[in-house]
């Protein structure tokens, strides 16, 4: 056991110059005063987006699922789950609204259906029993939601499909070592650049301004967007390929676009592959929520329903989007296991 | 048809890479370029390809003097093999040795990727010649080894109908019997098509063995040219300096690096 009050038992015992200097400190003023300043402006700007506010909602609601006093998140939550189930699934029209309607003949898997109804008469300020006759389509919503969801997939493909044909020619024209002269190659590269920082649900608003409600508009937003991704990503991936024998056929007398087509177009093919399946795996995610502007697909009825109040539709449209997300997700990593 | 007349190439930095060398070279010789490493071995074949522009002096092909302007129409006649091949590795092998032919493919044809047939089958003999069977020429180059792909390389730049091929240290990276090998097929292509080649080699023994002519350089300049016979042990000494004579390698042995020059032997 060593000796505890001799804590320098095997130095030497005369002064040291180094006794004097200076040693490192952790906790200085300055970093108390940085401290401080982050306080701050961390606590206005919480402030200001409410954060406080999330705070106290949020113990309300922990209150509240304890059976503890309201809470207006539990009941808004409560609101939706209880409205949302069960699923629609059937679709039901009044048949009195059908233009062509033979009882005798139904539609496939149709059937009729009447349903007695209250209807409240403003005059006489009473309520009157009425019936109505529906057509009833056992799944009749969920077909016309998967119509829609095919409609998106369509969407993201053809938006995935212009994309790769917009950001090809500009992913050459903004790669330095092919681009034809440094013009042509800020210019490409600036709009690249320019159709990357223009999110797709902005593009979109303009797109449904020049070409209406519709699809049309949701397929170009996704291309602009994504073509400057591809395209940026495209052009790296050419001024990065392997040189020697990009060398090799240009010293044989074979011209740029040569080279470019037998030289760097091989080497960069895979990795451009692989990340055009990811755009269309992101283009079908964004071409679920362009609908909210308008911009055709599932996102549109998803807006209808919600703005309707009709939550049940919403969580039929909600569940096939998380079925299809999911199943893309599964294929995709299947398909990657295949190309790598 | 090749001729250098005094050309020198002397870098910003003083350094002569090439020091007032003049050669002459006849149809059809095989010229093997000795030399220790660093001793311009690779700019002398740069100059021939018009990579590299003479300071000094001129370097004549077919009568005509090789300048800026003319480079792109000799480059198809000349055609090179790289020391670390540079073939295009996802490319199958078939479309590597019709990348030779690239400057006369018109470019839709390029860009579909459709070669006549009349190519695809010269690519298939030049192939055959360098003794590759069929069911390596649809797998991708880099599935081939070392020494298939050099073939391959070979059969590329003998694509293009080249009056010269220049090899650059073409079995720097392969064993020795593989080396042998790959000369041999080197030699009989060039023969049989009456094309001159100039090939940089480390190994003396596959020099003398295969070389119709051999061209010693030391410090950028020529210090030997004559046929292998006249290469002897007093050649050597002045090719390589005083010390350092690479060993002639006895069968088996690998050397991997280009530039890795054996311990010394006294002489």
């Amino acid at each position: 056991m060593s000796n505890v009050s001799e804590p320098f038992m095997n130095q030497p015992t005369e002064r040291y110059a180094s006794d004097s200097w200076q040693l490192h400190k952790t906790i200085t003023p300055k970093l108390i005063a940085i401290l401080l300043l982050c306080t701050v402006v961390i606590g206005w700007s919480a402030h200001n987006t409410e954060m406080d506010r999330a705070a106290l909602e949020n113990i309300q609601a922990v209150g509240a699922l304890m059976g503890i006093g309201d809470s207006k998140v539990v009941s808004g939550a409560t609101g939706f789950v209880r409205k949302a189930f069960p699923f629609v699934i059937a679709s039901k029209t009044e048949t009195e609204r059908l233009v062509t309607f033979d009882p005798k003949q139904l539609p496939l898997f149709t059937h009729l259906k009447t349903i007695k109804e209250r209807e409240y008469d403003a005059l006489t300020d009473s309520y009157s029993e009425v019936e109505v006759e529906y057509l009833v389509h056992p799944f009749g919503y969920l077909i016309k939601v998967l119509v829609k969801m095919w409609e998106t997939l369509e969407m993201a493909f053809w938006g995935t499909l212009f994309s790769i044909m917009i950001s090809l020619p500009l992913g050459i024209l903004s790669a330095r070592n092919y681009s034809p002269n440094k013009v042509v190659y800020s210019g490409a590269r600036g709009l690249l650049g320019f159709h990357r920082s223009m999110p797709e649900l902005i593009i979109a608003l303009f797109f449904v301004l020049m070409y209406g409600f519709g699809p049309i508009a949701g397929i170009f937003a996704l291309s602009v967007h994504t073509s400057g991704v591809l395209g940026k990503f495209f052009a790296d991936e050419i001024e990065n390929a392997p040189t020697g024998p990009q060398d090799a056929l240009r010293t044989s007398g074979a011209g740029k676009l040569k080279v470019l087509r037998y030289a760097v177009l091989p080497q960069v093919l895979p990795q451009y592959v692989a990340y055009t399946q990811y755009i269309f795996e992101r283009n079908i995610r964004t071409a679920t929520v362009l609908g909210l502007v308008g911009a055709g697909g599932i996102g549109m009825e998803l807006k209808g329903r919600w703005d309707l109040f009709d939550y049940d539709h919403v969580a039929t449209i909600l569940l096939i989007i998380f079925i299809t997300v999911m199943l893309l997700e599964l294929v995709s990593q299947k398909l990657r296991a295949r190309t790598m | 048809m090749l001729e250098l007349h005094r050309v020198s190439r002397i870098y910003k930095d003083g350094t002569r890479a090439i020091d007032n060398v003049s050669l002459k070279i006849a149809k059809g010789e095989f010229c093997v370029l000795l030399g220790p490493s660093g001793a311009g071995k690779s700019t002398l074949m740069g100059m021939i390809n018009g990579l590299v522009l003479p300071t000094d002096g001129s370097v004549v092909l077919w009568g005509e003097e090789l300048n800026k302007t003319n480079i792109k129409k000799f480059q198809r006649r000349v055609s090179m093999i790289h020391q670390q091949l540079h073939l295009v590795p996802r490319l199958s092998v078939l479309h590597n040795v019709l990348t030779g032919i690239l400057p006369e493919t018109p470019l839709w044809r390029t860009l579909f990727n459709i070669f006549p047939e009349t190519n695809q089958r010269r690519a298939c003999r030049l192939l055959e010649d360098v003794e590759l069977e069929e069911k390596h020429i649809h797998r991708r180059a880099m599935a081939l080894s070392g020494g298939q792909q050099q073939r391959v390389a070979i059969a590329r730049a003998f694509m293009s109908h080249p009056s010269i091929v220049l090899a650059d240290e073409p079995v720097a990276s392969l064993d020795p019997n593989i080396s042998r090998n790959v000369l041999s097929l080197l030699k009989r292509t060039a023969t049989q098509r009456e094309a001159t080649v100039l090939c940089s080699l480390h190994q003396i023994e596959f020099a003398l063995e295969f070389a119709d002519r051999i061209i010693g350089l030391r410090q950028g300049q020529l210090v030997f040219d004559g046929p292998p016979k006249a290469l002897n042990e007093k050649a050597l000494k002045e090719l390589y300096g005083s010390e350092k004579i690479p060993k002639i390698q006895e069968e088996k042995t690998i050397i991997a690096d280009a530039d890795f020059v054996p311990a010394l032997q006294a002489a």
